[in-house]
């Protein structure tokens, strides 16, 4: 038991990074406790609250920053004139790009994979220039009416004011590397008013991992940080959710149909991006410097053609799809235009999110296809309201490839448990079709653009996984028992080569003895001594099926044999497994 | 604590101050004192963002208000809708916006907004006002009974028993248009009872009585309109309908009398006197007359309920009764014809009854075949219903 306690908490990661942590009675004493207090595990905590504090505060700059270049830049009004619909982001994108490639080269894109790779690459490393970039070229570029999100850039800079912090405080390498992720979870929540939401996409696009070490943290910071935004800002959601239920089974293909229209929308958003991003980044760098400018332009030519809602977030106009404000064709039609204008704006470089732009895609393609439903088949009772919150999940789903974030994010938002099923079927429609046409998930295909490989959530999960069952072998020789004398054992394997032979000890353990141990000991003259008194205290680890194969690797060059029981009954022998049999399975598992 | 991870050598280096700064506790109130500093900063900041959202709010809705004032309301939806990005929640803004959209005839979107206040203040009269309004042009009869009637109970911002009565004058031309006549004199019951003796209301109230075919009522509201405006045409006219309506002709000739009087060209009344001065004349039960008169008239009546069988052309088949017993309506009419005279009548007082009785059957049956009567046939078949009970 003693042994397997041991292996089970060994597959944890550590959780007390301090090599001074005061064991036992030192903890009790008033300095202990004090000390205690402030032990980094602890400290890390009390750190995720400040984190979260400041991003929250951060968020909130950066949502009047926004809306005050929006004032500034485009108007006060819902009717822009055509001149500021096609200077106002033109010129943005001029100082946009000049700001980009002289001062803030490392603000370019969404920052969701710039914070990944600080976490698998530069040790947490995120320098402070980075969140000022973010800050100041994504509020223009958003308030002048790029087609893209605050969401991506508040994770940004969230990380980043968690990196530094994490360096002011001199914290420890893992501690370092863990910090991005918790300030990314404050940014994002703050941003986005769905403190659920934002942990699960970190864990699931950020850390890339279900890590128990970080979630107390990465929770504290995105609790802290959405105080400080709904204490400023006020706790109203993004939109203004509609009724919601589900009447009839029935209805749940009319959203299997909307999840079937999702998947093609995201495979087709990702496609433009993985198809035009390589082709404008290898242009000459000079080009650089007016690709913003171009989008910025293009954008401004939809918006003066007529369809002005695809500038900016772009929320106010899911709060007006979501009741019904528009025809379904026009939905339709917003769809398309917004993932072009979003294909320009960030396939440009320009700095932003693609969060408020999915979400936007989502709920326009929902809400047509809830319009359309209705108007070819009447009797359909859902709104299109409801559509348009399942849409928000279902691109999130197919596009960003956060199948459990997009599930809770639509619960969060829409505080209605019974849309549940719904969103599931049709999110798992859009990601099914999504990944079937394109197998590497956006944030993947990004990274791989800019040369960089970090691990993702979506391949672990495609990767098998061994098991110590695959490379356990049945037990050949006879099983020895601690009751045993010493000469009853070497009457049964008598007729043996030597081999490493297991012992069942009593009540409970495994131990190990080869046939030339015993014949030593039998020469000893310890013949009529059970093996249970000579081998008391050399007891094996044992493993049970279950195990993953690398738990085995670590005992396997030490042990020669490691027995493999039952987890009902932990005298019972399933297997056996070597360290050959460990490294033979790992091969084959390699060659395919 | 970190003092104990810093490398001696470091340690030694540093400062004092500096590696005083580096405890833990000490960062941790240096953060308190960071943030506190940070938060009244962004308070301030957060001030001025809002004071400049509601200023904006404010003057954009002004402007709406003013554009929905004068019926542009292309201009106050925009207007609205600019006023909602800096207040998204704002009530008024919505169901302003709400009005502004019913003007532009975008009853669905506006159906929406006004669908979200509803939830939010399910007790709002305009709201479910406008949402009568909306079910009610939607053809979405019983949707808008329920919203004019939660309209009618609901709570008004000012005026409220004027808007009540508004709301409930709505629901009763809803009503009167669909037919629900009971319905609706039940509703005019109601309103009638809150009115009092206003004679504007009064002569509204009327008119809607005599839609919903209560008579009676009418001409009392009408009356009561008279009492105080004794030259009120519409009144008198009205009171002139719903008197003729209820067989009292001599009342419907003077209420007429006076409304023709004042008014020459309403053809309508005068058509009408012009009835009721046919009925008066003709009726031979008036107890008024002579007896000759009234032999003349019955025998006047039964020629001319020959006439009409005639050029209705009436089925051989067409009877008192059952075909196989009784003689049609023609041959009854043939076979008494020789009889009524003037002096037959006086001789046999059970002939008028016989003859009259023959008339009114001819002009109810002629009616139902042939269609309503005009003129003379007309004014028999009133006859015939305004002695219905005495027959």
């Amino acid at each position: 038991m003693e042994w397997q306690a041991k292996s089970e908490t060994a597959v944890l990661p550590e959780t007390n990074g301090s090599p001074q942590a005061s064991p036992g009675m030192r903890e009790h004493s008033p300095l202990g406790l004090w000390r205690a207090a402030f032990r980094e595990d602890r400290f890390f905590l009390v750190l995720s609250v400040f984190i979260g504090v400041f991003s929250g505060l951060a968020v909130v700059w950066f949502r009047f920053a926004i809306d005050w270049a929006r004032l500034y830049l485009l108007g006060t009004g819902v009717h822009l004139t055509p001149a500021r619909l096609l200077l106002a982001p033109t010129l943005s994108g001029l100082v946009i790009a000049v700001l980009v490639m002289r001062f803030f080269p490392a603000t370019r894109g969404s920052g969701v994979n710039q914070t990944k790779a600080a976490l698998y690459i530069y040790n947490g490393h995120i320098p402070f220039r980075t969140a000022v970039g973010k800050f100041i070229c994504s509020a223009l570029a958003i308030g002048s009416g790029f087609s893209l999100g605050p969401e991506d850039p508040s994770l940004q800079i969230g990380a980043t004011l968690a990196s530094v912090i994490g360096r002011k405080m001199r914290l420890s390498r893992d501690r370092m590397r863990l910090i991005a992720p918790v300030g990314a979870a404050a940014g994002l929540a703050a941003a986005f008013n769905a403190p659920i939401s934002a942990v699960l996409f970190v864990i699931e696009e950020v850390i890339g991992r279900w890590t128990a070490g970080i979630l107390g943290s990465v929770v504290l910071s995105a609790v802290s940080s959405v105080v400080v935004m709904r204490w400023y800002l006020g706790s109203e959601s993004l939109f203004r959710i509609p009724a919601v239920e589900l009447r009839r089974p029935s209805e749940l293909i009319a959203y299997a149909a909307l999840g079937v229209v999702g998947g093609l929308a995201s495979v087709t958003f990702s496609s433009g991006i993985a198809t035009l991003r390589p082709r404008l980044k290898a242009l000459p760098r000079w080009t650089q410097y007016f690709q913003p400018a171009v989008a910025g332009l293009l954008i401004g030519i939809i918006a003066v053609l007529g369809a002005p809602q695809v500038m900016g977030a772009g929320y106010e106009y899911i709060d007006q799809a979501m009741h019904g404000q528009f025809t379904w064709e026009f939905l339709a039609i917003l769809a398309g235009l917004k993932i072009l204008a979003t294909l320009l704006s960030f396939v440009s470089g320009t700095p932003g999110g693609m969060f408020a732009p999915t979400l936007f895609v989502g709920a326009m393609l929902g809400a047509a296809v809830g319009g359309a439903e209705h108007y070819f088949l009447p009797h359909l009772t859902i709104s299109a309201g409801t559509y348009a919150l399942v849409g928000m999940g279902v691109l999130f789903a197919g596009f960003l490839r956060a199948p459990m974030t997009s599930v809770f994010m639509v619960l969060e938002v829409s505080g209605n448990y019974s849309i549940i099923v719904p969103v599931i079927v049709a999110n798992t429609v859009a990601y099914v079709i999504s990944r079937g046409l394109q197998p590497t998930p956006i944030f993947d295909l990004l990274t791989r653009q800019d040369g960089l490989e970090l691990p993702s959530m979506e391949e672990q999960r495609e990767e098998g996984v061994l098991h110590v069952e695959d490379a356990m072998q049945r037990v050949k020789g006879p099983l020895l028992d601690a009751d045993w004398t010493l000469d009853q054992a070497l009457r049964e394997v008598d007729h043996m080569e030597n081999q490493h032979l297991l012992v069942r000890m009593s009540p409970n353990g495994w131990s190990s003895v080869t046939k030339d141990e015993l014949l030593q000991l039998a020469a000893n003259g310890k013949g009529t001594v059970t093996l249970g008194t000579l081998l008391g205290t050399e007891l094996v680890p044992y493993l049970h099926p279950d195990h993953p194969l690398e738990t085995a690797l670590r005992y396997v060059d030490r042990w020669p044999v490691i027995p493999v029981v039952s987890r009902a009954d932990f005298r019972q022998l399933e297997g056996v497994i070597t360290e050959r049999d460990v490294l033979e399975r790992y091969r084959e598992f390699g060659e395919g | 604590m970190l003092e104990e991870q810093e490398d001696p050598v470091t340690a030694e280096r540093l400062p004092y101050y500096r590696l005083y700064l580096r405890q833990r506790p000490v960062i941790l109130v240096i953060f308190t004192v960071l943030a506190v500093i940070l938060i009244l900063f962004t308070s301030g900041l957060a001030r001025l963002y809002r004071a400049q959202r509601e200023s904006l709010g404010t003057r954009w809705f002004s402007r709406g208000l003013a554009d929905l004032n004068a019926k542009k309301y292309d201009a106050a939806v925009s207007d609205f809708r600019a006023a909602l990005l800096y207040s998204r929640d704002n009530y008024t803004y919505q169901l302003n916006l709400a009005e502004a959209l019913i003007g532009q005839k975008r009853t669905g979107q506006a159906s929406a907004y006004l669908l979200n206040l509803w939830d939010r203040e399910p007790e709002d009269g305009l709201v479910n006002l406008e949402l009568a309004r909306i079910a009610s042009s939607q053809g979405q009869v019983q949707q808008a009974i329920r919203y004019y009637h939660d309209a009618i109970y609901a709570a008004w911002a000012s005026d409220e028993e004027w808007k009540r009565e508004d709301a409930r004058l709505e629901l009763i031309q809803l009503l009167l248009n669909n037919k629900a006549l009971a319905q609706a004199q039940s509703e005019l019951i109601a309103l009638e009872a809150n009115v009092g003796d206003d004679p504007a209301q009064q002569e509204q109230i009327g008119g809607l009585f005599l839609r919903a075919l209560d008579y009676e009522r009418a001409l009392s509201a009408f009356r009561i309109t008279l009492k105080s405006e004794r030259h009120n045409g519409a009144a008198l006219a009205g009171a002139g309908e719903a008197a003729f309506e209820l067989g009292r002709y001599p009342m419907a000739q003077h209420y007429l009398q006076a409304e023709i009087a004042a008014n020459p060209n309403d053809t309508q009344s005068a058509d009408r006197l012009k009835m009721a001065e046919m009925v008066l004349q003709m009726d031979p039960f008036r107890r008024e007359i002579t007896t000759a008169e009234r032999h003349r008239l019955v025998v006047q009546a039964f020629q001319l309920a020959g006439q009409r069988l005639t050029g209705c052309a009436l089925p051989k088949s067409v009877t008192l009764g059952p075909a196989s017993t009784q003689p049609s309506l023609s041959d009854q009419w043939a076979s008494l014809k020789p009889h009524v005279t003037e002096r037959s009548l006086g001789r046999d007082p059970d002939l008028m009854e016989s003859a009259m009785d023959l008339v009114f059957q001819i002009e109810r049956q002629t009616s139902v075949v042939c269609g309503a009567p005009s003129g003379v046939d007309r004014a028999l078949l009133l006859i015939a219903k305004l002695h219905e009970g005495n027959q």
